[in-house]
């Protein structure tokens, strides 16, 4: 089986998880609570950016692996080039965000109300990028990793159909397009996430973020890899792929979490230790109103894969990778609720007029100098309920993932997985002229 | 040099490839081998040659576990019953401070607790001299030895012969 197809069953089944997503999607647009349909936006936002995110990683990786003479992967590579095909979908989903944006549809983001930054200190401050038009940068910017992926598709497939390749010359051409994507992604990753993410916390910063929300979604990417594979090897493609690349693929999921770690912590450390109100507002707002994801999200993307992949055979089993992933992906997936939600209901409090929060709003509004004292006297535990008027009752969407939450995370997720198995089935799975074929067929750990 | 008292019969293979297949024609023959030299780790020997997985990285955990104990629990009891000073207006047990320095000694424990069991294990250390049977075993030739008190020579010698090995020696070690 050179080429997949899909099944007619797996296409019912995917688009009927669009479907239920499409449903919870308009739910959440009715029978919202709060204003400004923030629930339905949040969403929208939180699903764009990760699965977005994910196929980005995917044809980062493909690109590292290429330009580090990498011969494992290749084997496979058709996986990671139809998921980065997914960016072309996620362009369309954050242009919507973007349009949204423009014509002030929603109020995800605090600093796009003129009202608010023309009497708060800091959001005039950091205006400069935080505006509409660099917000239109980032999203063209996905218009540029989309082209950067058709283009590594094109040559691949061309290499395919060139009938065997005596030399290097296609693979080199191949890599002078994977090399110079790597310093793009670097930089544009970490504008786009500032943008995307980072700025719904709009009076918050951190240098760390871009790499921490970077390193969530490598974990999210690395483990939807290993589930794909999975699935595709049980049903009969991809004969030569073995025990070996799994392995491979698990290491990558067990050091890649630890990293993220490391830099999860890294960034808590530092803004705990200086103890600098206009930082700590951050975490304090999620280790005091959302204690039980704060804490979670720490243990099942810490802990999980840290102990159970740790040991050379869990590495190799099925069962294992199987448990790991599912459960990383669904974390790291918390990981950026836990990013957009918190922020953006606090931003609502404030525009909205919504219980005495509202009240807050307009006082913050009146003196953005004194809103950084607010978050001070936060930081130090004095002033929690003072900062964050109606944080401390459950918001339904917000406190934690509901019902139709997940089911717009099904609904995404299928459609990213129709989209992948498309461009998947339309070339054939083993690229078979690519000069690293052979290093990948025999790889041995 | 201390005499291990043994008589060995070696040979040396010129291909990695060369020396897989007399490895397994040998554990197919039921020959003891006593030992296997190459320049570098050979993808696909340990099966052959039918060595256990190691358990060195049980002990490394074991180490590992110490040291994390031995560093939170060890700053707990040193910043809130031993000698508590207030850093920074922070409360005395501050487990964010904790755990860099819990995590680097971990790594320490781990490291040198599995570096040590590692050379008791294989009775290396200070002063230990081990046995060179030839010196392009470090170079680029893959080397088989029999001891003679487990392979007879006459056999040793047609197996080198059949398996195209390109020297065969013997040595006291």
């Amino acid at each position: 089986m050179t080429n997949y197809s899909i099944p007619s069953k797996q296409r019912t089944l995917l688009l009927g998880g669009m479907v239920i997503g499409a449903i919870c999607l308009a739910l959440t647009w009715f029978m919202d609570g709060t204003d400004h349909h923030m629930r339905f936006w949040t969403n929208f936002l939180h699903n764009s950016v990760f699965f977005t995110g994910i196929a980005l990683m995917a044809i980062f990786f493909y690109a590292v692996c290429n330009t580090a003479w990498a011969g494992w992967h290749v084997q496979f590579k058709r996986v990671w080039e139809a998921m980065g095909l997914f960016l072309g979908v996620g362009f369309i989903l954050m242009a919507i965000v973007a349009v949204g944006l423009v014509f002030g549809w929603h109020h995800l983001y605090h600093w796009a109300d003129p009202a608010s930054v023309e009497t708060d200190k800091i959001l005039e401050h950091k205006s400069t990028f935080l505006n509409k038009g660099w917000y239109l940068v980032s999203i063209a910017f996905i218009g540029v990793w989309y082209f950067f992926t058709r283009k590594m598709r094109g040559l691949s497939l061309t290499e395919d159909a060139m009938g065997g390749v005596k030399d290097f010359s296609h693979h080199m051409k191949t890599r002078k397009w994977t090399a110079s994507f790597l310093p793009i992604v670097g930089f544009s990753s970490a504008l786009v996430i500032w943008q995307w993410v980072m700025s719904i916390d709009a009076h918050w910063y951190s240098t760390l973020f871009a790499w921490y929300a970077g390193a969530s979604l490598f974990v999210s990417m690395i483990a939807m890899t290993i589930l794909i594979l999975i699935w595709l090897k049980s049903n009969g493609y991809y004969p030569n792929l073995s025990l070996e690349h799994f392995h491979d693929l698990g290491k990558f999921m067990f050091a890649f979490s630890i990293f993220w770690t490391y830099l999860w912590f890294s960034q808590y450390m530092l803004i705990w230790y200086s103890n600098n109100g206009e930082e700590t507002v951050y975490f304090n707002t999620r280790q005091d109103e959302y204690p039980v994801l704060f804490y979670a999200n720490l243990a099942i993307n810490f802990l999980v894969p840290f102990f159970i992949l740790m040991r050379n055979d869990t590495k190799r089993k099925f069962g294992s990778l199987i448990t790991v992933g599912l459960i990383v992906i669904f974390g790291h997936w918390m990981d950026f609720f836990l990013m957009i939600k918190p922020g953006a209901l606090h931003t609502a409090h404030e525009l909205g007029g919504h219980s005495h929060g509202g009240d807050h709003g307009h006082e913050a509004a009146g003196h953005g100098a004194a809103e950084v004292g607010h978050h001070a006297e936060a930081a130090t535990g004095h002033g929690a309920d003072l900062a964050h008027g109606a944080a401390s009752t459950f918001e339904a969407g917000f406190s934690m993932p509901g019902f139709l939450e997940i089911g717009t995370m099904i609904g995404f997720l299928c459609l990213f997985l129709y989209v992948f198995y498309t461009h998947l089935s339309k070339a054939s799975l083993i690229a078979k002229n690519d000069p690293y074929l052979s290093e990948s067929l025999h790889h041995h750990v | 040099m201390r005499e291990l008292g043994k008589e060995i019969i070696f040979g040396l293979y010129d291909d990695e490839q060369d020396l897989l297949s007399a490895v397994s024609s040998a554990t197919h023959d039921h020959m003891d081998i006593y030992d296997v030299y190459s320049p570098f780790p050979v993808h696909g020997l340990d099966p052959i040659l039918g060595l256990e997985e190691s358990r060195l990285h049980i002990a490394g955990f074991i180490y590992g576990a110490l040291g994390t104990l031995t560093a939170f629990l060890g700053m707990t009891w040193i910043f809130t019953k031993d000698w508590p000073i207030i850093f920074g207006g922070k409360p005395y047990w501050s487990v964010p401070a904790f755990i860099p320095i819990t995590f680097e000694l971990t790594v320490l424990f781990a490291a040198v607790g599995m570096t040590v069991t590692f050379y008791i294990i294989n009775g290396q250390g200070p002063g230990v001299q081990n046995p060179i049977l030839h010196d392009r075993i470090s170079d680029d030739k893959f080397c088989i030895a029999f001891d003679t008190h487990s392979v007879e020579e006459g056999s040793a010698k047609s197996f080198f012969e059949k398996t195209g090995a390109t020297l065969v020696e013997k040595k006291n070690i």
